[in-house]
């Protein structure tokens, strides 16, 4: 059964990317930058006689959580697979170098919360989307050094695949719910280079396995894992905000250290059970299938085994 | 002297011709194509079990192996037409007449294969109008049927997707006919006998388990707001009104949506214990929030569905559960069960013409019938009375009175627009166009219009009971046709008298508030809320996950 009061809840993965910004933050206290009403456009994509969107599925702004000022930047995964191209990605990269140069000042803010939802970079235009994929990355960096941490918050039906597996990685910490993906190449991607006996894109248990949200958060890809409403985000991107670690090279080199021997011990495995049960997790073939409060319950005895990113 | 025991002694000659194939019972997979060769003779009718869902695909793998100068001509005689293999019997030549009821997935091959003359096409039947047809003039020589387990005497388990499996053999063995069963596994013991062993000549163990397509799974995630709007207004234009509590619903979104509203809307509506309490219906996953939630008292099922066999198990008050534990389904007594004992068919079509015909054919495309007709007409044969099923046929009569007898409701739900922006109401049916390439005398329609009580689309309702003839019919239909070019061609003045006698009702007729076609409207928004509701014994197949 369930429960008639979480029946209606809004869920994450459902919302438009608006919807997820009206949900995250208080009411009423966002505010855009470039909004659809300045019709800042993709300019190539008239070329391949492709609609445009006024805000080329990328909403930039700020607001506040609990009163606290954070910016927001969020993809619309329905248009283009809520890809970085020309437009979009200059108004991320914008709204982040303008966090880093206003950090410490009035007008500075306590966390960037970047709701990625992307197939990765627009094929359409393939320069301008790797080159903001790379800026973006940068620009993150130095948010971070600046002392302002980034939430990515991973949730939507584009999931968060090629560059913007990359970008979430940078982050300073992971928001990811059941449906939530991350991964570089994605399944359809691995299938046609590598072959179907590699990797079987319309398995889509084994899709979720390797990229979902549980595997990532039980592997260290992911810092946080939420149930799927919007509520629940809003709570874990308010308490990140204040318990990232800090951007040092000490934070770095554990980070380092982790990943070296977790390669060390998982590196041959081909699924993910194998690698829950090299980890003693009990039913290791049974994760995926558990109830959503099974496995918070069984995280929360886990414990999450990195210290950093 | 008249010799009266020509078939069984047919029968006997061909049961010796196999023995060198056989061990007792059993055949070994390596000698099935040579036993076929030695039991089936050409022009014999041959049904290849062929369901639905299940299929018997190792043994039609077999038969596609025989040399065609050995056999050929066959005349296969089964309800379902949906494997390659099948076609490749027409092809190579082994078989060339045909008499089904639906082709699913090879629904252009078949258009194709017409087309070329590779197969002789007796007809286009209804489940049950086929079956009845093999205890008359289609009564197969031969039949091949899947099972999943069997004992060395050949007693069957045929599980959860029994379906056609017990009308074949009865039809088959009572008749002189031989018997084949290709079973996922040999055992000693059978869980339960579905089929008893003298009825089954040779069973064979698969080297595969059959296979079964999930037909009947609809991704919540999928439903749209207007498929949501829709049945809200069919929940509060049809079931509220005539409270039917005895249905079957067809297996598009359309309906689905419904079966996800019930627990919401139908719950404000005050519908439950009203409406919808006893079902002839497949195992439907989106319907496991109304059954959780204490709507549904009853379902018989034709078939089972991938997936929902662990939690049928755990209802037992609502499935039809054999002592083993397991569902049994039936397609012949559903059936007749969604023809006789229900009050309302509700379901999806292609396209609908002016007369309310409808018809699923495009022009290369012959999906054929399956059960929607029997479900979706009124079994004149019927003299039990409901109040919904008097309150059709009184509106219907315009008068009531003790000779005036009842209608079943029949209501095709469609957006006017459908996939690819096609226009679901025009003007003449593309199976009429079909009919004619390929010399048919009557039109494959999948009900006639004759049948249909009421159209729903996203514009609202036409009752067609309370039309008075046929250019209220055409105007009653154009009205909620709504910018298709048939809906653009309506006499305004005509629509909104019809209105006003409540033909027509929009949806802010009924007091529906546009605004609360939600998707936070549905009991269900995922595969995976699915799960949850059946406390995780629903085990959705993979390409349904998003976990």
């Amino acid at each position: 059964m369930i429960p008639k009061n979480v029946m209606s809840e809004p869920s994450w993965y459902e919302s438009s990317a608006r919807a997820r910004i009206e949900g995250l933050l208080d009411s009423g206290s966002f505010e855009e930058i470039l909004p659809p009403q300045s019709r800042v456009m993709s300019p190539h994509l008239a070329l391949f006689d492709l609609p445009p969107a006024f805000d080329d599925g990328m909403i930039v702004g700020r607001g506040q959580i609990d009163g606290c000022p954070v910016a927001v930047a969020a993809q619309e995964g329905q248009f283009m697979g809520g890809t970085f191209a020309e437009v979009s990605g200059a108004k991320l990269v914008g709204l982040l170098r303008g966090v880093a140069h206003s950090a410490g000042t009035r007008q500075g803010v306590g966390a960037v919360l970047l709701l990625l939802d992307t197939g990765g970079v627009r094929l359409q235009e393939a320069n301008a989307g790797e080159m903001a994929v790379s800026e973006t990355i940068r620009a993150i960096i130095d948010v971070r050094r600046a002392g302002v941490p980034v939430i990515a918050l991973i949730g939507g039906r584009a999931g968060a695949f090629g560059g913007g597996g990359l970008v979430t990685a940078c982050c300073s910490h992971v928001v990811i719910s059941e449906q939530g993906r991350i991964s570089v190449s994605g399944p359809e991607v691995i299938e046609t280079n590598k072959g179907v006996e590699e990797f079987d894109s319309r398995d889509r248990a084994l899709v979720w396995r390797v990229t979902g949200g549980r595997s990532r958060v039980l592997l260290g890809g992911a810092d946080s894992y939420v149930k799927g409403d919007v509520g629940s985000f809003r709570k874990a991107a308010a308490q990140a905000r204040n318990s990232t670690p800090s951007f040092s090279l000490e934070t770095l080199e554990r980070e380092q250290e982790r990943l070296t021997e977790r390669l060390k011990l998982y590196g041959s495995c081909h699924d993910t059970p194998e690698i829950w049960r090299i980890a003693g997790l009990p039913e290791p073939e049974g994760i995926a299938d558990m109830t959503e409060d099974d496995f918070m319950s069984l995280l929360a005895k886990e414990g999450l085994h990195h210290d950093a990113r | 002297m008249t010799d009266w025991t020509k078939q069984k002694q047919e029968r006997a000659r061909r049961l010796e011709a196999a023995a060198p194939f056989v061990s007792g019972k059993v055949v070994e997979p390596g000698n099935v194509t040579a036993l076929l060769k030695s039991v089936i003779c050409s022009e014999d009718r041959v049904c290849l079990e062929g369901d639905n869902q299940k299929q018997a695909d190792f043994l039609a793998e077999c038969l596609t192996q025989v040399d065609p100068a050995d056999v050929h001509d066959l005349h296969i005689v089964q309800s379902g037409l949906v494997l390659s293999e099948h076609l490749d019997l027409f092809r190579l030549g082994i078989a060339r007449k045909l008499d089904f009821s639906y082709s699913g997935p090879q629904s252009a091959a078949i258009a194709r294969a017409l087309d070329q003359g590779k197969i002789e096409l007796g007809a286009i039947h209804t489940y049950i109008e086929l079956f009845a047809r093999y205890f008359v003039d289609l009564t197969p020589n031969v039949s091949l049927i899947a099972a999943v387990s069997a004992d060395r005497n050949g007693n069957l388990y045929t599980g959860p997707n029994t379906e056609d499996t017990p009308t074949i053999v009865e039809a088959t063995a009572y008749k002189n006919g031989i018997v084949i069963a290709q079973v996922n596994k040999i055992v000693d013991e059978v869980p339960r006998t579905d089929i008893p062993g003298d009825q089954v000549d040779f069973v064979v163990e698969a080297p595969r388990p059959f296979y079964v397509e999930p037909l009947f799974t609809r991704d919540p995630g999928a439903v749209t707001e207007t498929q949501i709007l829709m049945a809200m207004i069919a929940l509060k234009g049809i079931y509220a009104e005539y409270r039917p509590r005895r249905l079957n619903h067809g297996i598009g979104f359309a309906t689905a949506a419904i079966e996800l509203l019930l627990p919401t809307y139908g719950e404000q509506l005050g519908l439950r214990g009203e409406v919808a309490t006893h079902w002839a219906l497949n195992p439907h996953p989106t319907l496991i929030p109304a059954i959780e939630s204490g709507w549904v008292q009853q379902i018989h099922c034709f078939g089972s569905e991938v997936g929902m066999d662990r939690y049928m198990s755990a209802r037992p008050d609502v499935y039809f559960i054999g002592h083993d534990g397991t569902l049994r389904s039936n397609r012949l007594l559903c059936q007749n069960a969604g023809l006789y004992a229900c009050d309302m068919f509700i379901g999806s079509t292609l396209q609908i013409d002016l007369a309310g015909n409808s018809s699923t054919v495009t022009p290369d495309r012959i999906a054929g019938f399956g059960g929607a007709p029997n479900m979706g007409s009124d079994a004149h044969g019927r003299r039990h009375i409901s109040d919904a099923w008097l309150k059709a046929g009184r509106e219907a009569a315009g008068s009531d009175g003790p000779l005036v007898r009842g209608r079943k409701l029949v209501v095709q739900m469609v957006e006017t627009f459908g996939e690819g922006m096609k226009p679901a109401f025009v003007e003449e049916l593309d199976s009429i166009a079909l009919a004619r390439k390929l010399g048919m005398p009557l039109a494959p329609v999948m009900i006639f219009g004759d049948d249909v009580t009421h159209i729903v689309t996203e514009e609202g309702i036409a009752n067609l009971l309370l039309c008075r003839d046929a250019d209220e019919v055409e105007q009653a239909i154009r009205g909620v046709a709504g910018y298709t070019p048939v809906g653009l061609a309506r006499d305004r003045a005509k629509v909104e008298e019809l209105r006003a006698r409540g033909v027509i009702r929009r949806p802010e007729d009924l007091g529906i508030d546009l605004l609360q076609a939600d998707r936070n409207l549905l009991a269900a928004r995922s595969v995976r809320d699915l799960v949850t509701w059946s406390d995780g014994l629903y085990a959705p197949p993979s390409k349904f996950r998003n976990w």
